[in-house]
């Protein structure tokens, strides 16, 4: 049964995925929400662990409901020659693979660089690890927060004089998908070019690393390391986050003298002859800073908020997890949208944050049940016939 | 050889996340013609400075944001500069922009210029209120919810943060921007037309957050006012060490025997049950291991640590500071800092990309345009 022909810059780019987790789901998912055909390969024996975490039921897992969307599943058991075989004629009909799956892996199942040009002379393979591929630390292992960490991001993280405690743990994994997904669309025009495919080895640290380049450039001129400053910026000031009524958070940001002003009339705040230049207020931040603080805490964050953006003051709420799934605008917007969801009908996602006319990619399917496009992939884009599919199951080499 | 060879891309972006994202592109190889107003980017009037002295050739944010760029420079207001302007645009791939209040708005582009592909990078997206659209990097991060959740574990008195430098979000929206301005112009090779592409910095800092989030959008985790609520438990956080900070990850049995032989088995570790981290992880043992933890650790040394815990199995790496990261042998195993001489801010290391390109890496062959210094490309 063939599939619904696809819209979407990346119609027509067939991806095969062998991807775990996070980044590499993300780098998946971000192909797909272009319009590219993504088919992860999956199999019982060797689950993605987002199958797996808050549930039993490997088809409603809600960490892979919330990434996969518009991903196809195939299964094959890649411990057996056959299934190798059968991932091998998938290559064949691909014009991508990805892989973050364990170091040497890929090589050890002979699907290296080198073996899948053999199949697919311009296949354009990129690999996602902690540091790369290869190399002196390619056979260290991480998380996250550990590439941020290695990466020099979280060391400029922190209130000021504290520990430099970094972004929030979750931080990193889908930014080096975004930069994988960014990689591969690069190397499809290159290929478009010349006919050339390639290989892509990207290190998920220095993913994180390029997070903070003016940083890095800036302290290789002027020698100065950069610490964690809190919310320091040298060039506006007052520039934080200020306590508001009922434990909420409103950012301000000042850059120019008028706004300095607006904001010290909307919250009474008497202007100090000496706080009218940048200079002057910087070398007053934390008095300045208690200050505003005194006087927005007893405010309501949304209401002072836009009181400061008519002023022209760029002001907005630091927003939790609840203001964020009540944001009328994400909601009105399409930022959320809702997908086909097997067990509920449907569901509500984050979509992309593009919106592309004409031609926009369709983004309506849920994640994928595991084996939902056995019959896809092997019916229509190997040929098998029927009788084989159900012999291939009976003997697990696709389950 | 480049990726992108023979492409052009006009950018008459001025703020951090247009002008990455014309860096990405840049690098990549095509021909990206920064448009810039008498006076320059503003991001040139942005330090730090060579010599602490500012200056349009003197800043190290535009040094970083520009490698690989042409710098042209038109005023939009003289009526022969626009059309200097839309002559380049009638010969160029794509369109980069960042302005809540652009110069050429989209209908009118697909109109005038149907093959070309234009990004519009602005806070909130397009339909966003007007009042919205001033937001800055700092509110960016503030409302798309990263701020408020970071660092982790940060108690309700303490202020949300603003990121790693001052334009993490900057970095992520030009990363997006980049991805569909490039798949964009894959269509515009097949079926010879453009498109208009609306990206909202804002939601780019949701989509990070697509696992997290949207658990709690789909109603299986409840969202809440907690700023812990995108955390994961557990002991993993920073510790001060003899030389800087360490940072540790554990989550299994193995781990904990891994770091237990790491510490040569102190004796407060039998007060810790064997598979704690898995089964019994309450936040009462958390604070206790973490104060034993940051006793042993205040006498280590990052590196030297990090190297023989991962022989143990056990998650410890060193918090790096920008100082460590070029002498890392897997950074210089990989080239990813590439040397390249700037004619006012001199020879200097460029961190370049996290991606290696077998047939076409990214190299950075020339230094950030003078102000106006391809002015004869728009003639």
């Amino acid at each position: 049964m063939p599939l619904p022909t696809r819209s979407g810059p990346l119609a027509g780019i067939r991806v095969l995925a062998f991807t775990k987790v996070w980044a590499g789901p993300y780098a998946g998912k971000y192909l797909a929400h272009l319009g590219a055909e993504v088919i992860k390969v999956e199999s019982m024996t060797n689950l993605d662990e987002m199958r797996a975490y808050g549930g039993v039921d490997i088809n409603a897992a809600p960490y892979f409901l919330s990434i996969n969307q518009e991903v196809l599943s195939v299964q094959v058991n890649m411990k057996t020659p056959e299934g190798l075989d059968l991932i091998k004629q998938m290559v064949a009909q691909s014009d991508v693979v990805i892989d973050n799956i364990r170091q040497g892996a890929m090589e050890r199942s002979g699907l290296d660089y080198e073996s899948l040009k053999a199949i697919k002379p311009d296949i354009i393979q990129l690999s996602l690890k902690m540091w790369g591929t290869e190399g002196p630390l390619a056979y260290q292992t991480g998380y996250a927060p550990c590439f941020a960490a290695l990466a020099g991001l979280n060391y400029l993280v922190g209130h000021e004089g504290e520990v430099p405690r970094g972004m929030n743990i979750r931080y990193g994994d889908s930014t080096a998908g975004a930069y994988a997904a960014l990689a591969i669309v690069a190397a499809l025009h290159h290929r478009k070019s010349t006919g050339e495919g390639q290989f892509i080895d990207l290190s998920a640290v220095e993913a994180m690393t390029s997070l903070i380049g003016d940083s890095l450039l800036a302290w290789s001129v002027t020698g100065e390391i950069p610490q964690a400053d809190g919310n320091y910026h040298a060039e506006m000031c007052p520039h934080g986050a200020y306590p508001c009524a009922d434990g909420e958070w409103l950012s301000i940001a000042v850059d120019a003298e008028d706004e300095w002003a607006a904001l010290c009339g909307e919250i009474g705040l008497e202007a100090t002859p000496s706080h009218a230049t940048l200079a002057g207020r910087q070398a007053d931040r934390h008095a300045i800073d208690a200050a505003i603080a005194a006087r927005t805490s007893t405010r309501d964050a949304s209401q002072l908020g836009e009181a400061l953006r008519a002023a022209g003051v760029p002001a907005f709420r630091s927003q939790s997890s609840i203001d964020l799934c009540s944001d009328d605008l994400m909601w009105s917007r399409g930022g959320y949208r809702m997908v086909s969801d097997h067990r509920t009908g449907s569901r509500p996602i984050i979509g992309p944050p593009w919106r592309m006319t004409p031609d926009a990619a369709q983004i309506e399917r849920g994640a994928p049940l595991l084996g939902e496009h056995n019959d896809y992939v092997y019916g229509e884009l190997l040929g098998l016939p029927p009788g084989d599919i159900a012999d291939l199951i009976a003997r697990k080499v696709i389950d | 050889m480049s990726a992108l060879k023979g492409l052009v891309i006009i950018e008459l972006a001025e703020r951090v996340c247009g002008e990455y994202c014309g860096k990405l592109i840049a690098d990549f190889g095509a021909e990206v013609i920064k448009v810039e107003r008498p006076g320059g980017s503003p991001t040139r009037g942005m330090g730090p400075f060579k010599d602490g002295l500012p200056g349009p050739e003197r800043s190290t944010l535009f040094a970083y944001l520009n490698t690989n760029k042409k710098s042209v420079v038109l005023d939009p207001a003289v009526p022969g500069d626009l059309a200097k302007l839309k002559a380049l645009l009638a010969r160029a791939d794509a369109l980069v922009d960042d302005h809540a209040d652009p110069l050429f708005l989209p209908d009118d582009l697909s109109v005038h210029f149907p093959r070309l592909v234009h990004c519009l990078i602005t806070p909130f997206g397009q339909g966003a209120p007007a009042d919205y659209q001033q937001a800055r990097s700092l509110n960016v991060i503030n409302a798309g919810g990263w701020a408020y959740h970071s660092p982790s574990e940060t108690p309700d008195d303490k202020s949300p943060l603003k990121g790693a430098g001052r334009f993490l979000s900057d970095y992520e929206a030009g990363i997006d921007a980049a991805l569909c301005v490039l798949s964009s112009l894959l269509r515009q090779r097949r079926s010879g037309s453009g498109q208009f592409i609306d990206i909202s910095e804002v939601e780019v800092q949701v989509n990070r957050t697509d696992t997290v989030l949207g658990r709690m959008l789909a109603g299986e985790q409840e969202p809440s006012k907690a700023r812990t609520a995108y955390d994961m438990g557990g002991p993993a956080t920073s510790f001060a060490c003899a030389d800087g900070y360490l940072y540790i990850f554990m989550t299994t049995k193995a781990h904990w025997k891994g770091l237990i032989a790491l510490m040569g088995a102190p004796e407060w570790v039998q007060d810790f049950p064997e598979d704690w981290l898995e089964f019994h992880c309450t936040p009462d043992r958390v604070a206790q291991f973490r104060a034993h933890f940051a006793e042993w650790a205040k006498d280590q040394h990052k590196h030297v640590v990090s190297v023989e815990g991962q022989k143990l199995g056990v998650t410890i790496v060193p918090v790096n500071s920008a100082a460590d990261l070029p002498g890392n042998e897997q950074f210089q195993h990989r080239g990813f800092f590439q040397s390249l001489t700037h004619p006012v801010l001199g020879e200097a290391l460029y961190p370049t990309a996290s991606y290696k390109l077998s047939a076409t890496p990214v190299q950075l062959h020339s230094p950030a345009p003078a102000l106006g210094q391809h002015n004869g490309e728009a003639n």
